[in-house]
C-alpha cells in the first residue's frame, strides 16, 4: 500500500549548469562560499544541488582555497 | 609555452611599494627564458582564513604568464626559497 500522498521534492538545478559556468575559479570566494557551511565544511551535493561534475569542481576549487588561506580548513569551533 | 596562472601570498611586514619590484624580480627567471608575463594583480593586504608562519595576514598577488614547463618549475623553486613568500599556488587555468 503506497502513502497516500508521496511528497516530491523540489528538483534542484545545479547553479552552475544553469549559469553555464564552465570552470569554477578557486579565487571566487564569495561564490565558493555558498557551498560550505559555517563550519567550514562542503556541503553534499544533496544539499546544493549541483550535478556530479560541477559538485567535483566545486570541491576541488575549494580546497585550492583552503590552501591559499581564502577559506578556512575549520572555522571556530562553536 | 604554456600559460600559467600563479598565486603568491607574500609576507605583511614587507613595505606596499616594495611588492612590486619585489614581484618583477621574480619574474625575471620567465623573461630572461623567453616567456612572457601577461599580468599582475596585487591584491594588497588581505587577512588569511588561518595563520601562516604565525601570521594572520598576507599580501596576495596573481600572476598570469607564458612560459615553458621548466621555467616555470624553477620559478616556483625560486619562491619557495625565499624568506618572503609565505605560500605559492601554481595553476594551468582551463580553457574558458
Amino acid at each position: 500500500m503506497a502513502k497516500p500522498t508521496a511528497r516530491k521534492p523540489k528538483k534542484k538545478v545545479c547553479l552552475f549548469c544553469q549559469e553555464k559556468i564552465s570552470y569554477v575559479d578557486y579565487k571566487d570566494t564569495a561564490l565558493l562560499r555558498k557551498f560550505i557551511s559555517d563550519r567550514g565544511k562542503i556541503r553534499a551535493r544533496r544539499v546544493t544541488g549541483n550535478c556530479t561534475q560541477h559538485q567535483r569542481d566545486v570541491a576541488s576549487a575549494i580546497k585550492n582555497a583552503r590552501e591559499m588561506a581564502l577559506l578556512p580548513y575549520t572555522s571556530a569551533t562553536r | 609555452m604554456r600559460r600559467y596562472e600563479l598565486m603568491i601570498i607574500l609576507d605583511p611586514t614587507l613595505e606596499e611599494r616594495v611588492v612590486t619590484p619585489q614581484l618583477e624580480q621574480f619574474l625575471e627567471v620567465v623573461r630572461k627564458d623567453g616567456g612572457s608575463v601577461e599580468k599582475i594583480d596585487v591584491w594588497g593586504r588581505r587577512r588569511l582564513a588561518y595563520d601562516i608562519e604565525k601570521k594572520s595576514e598576507g599580501i596576495y598577488a596573481v600572476v598570469d604568464l607564458n612560459a615553458e614547463p621548466g621555467t616555470v618549475k624553477e620559478l616556483d623553486r625560486q619562491l619557495g626559497l625565499n624568506e618572503a613568500v609565505l605560500r605559492t599556488k601554481l595553476m594551468r587555468p582551463e580553457r574558458h
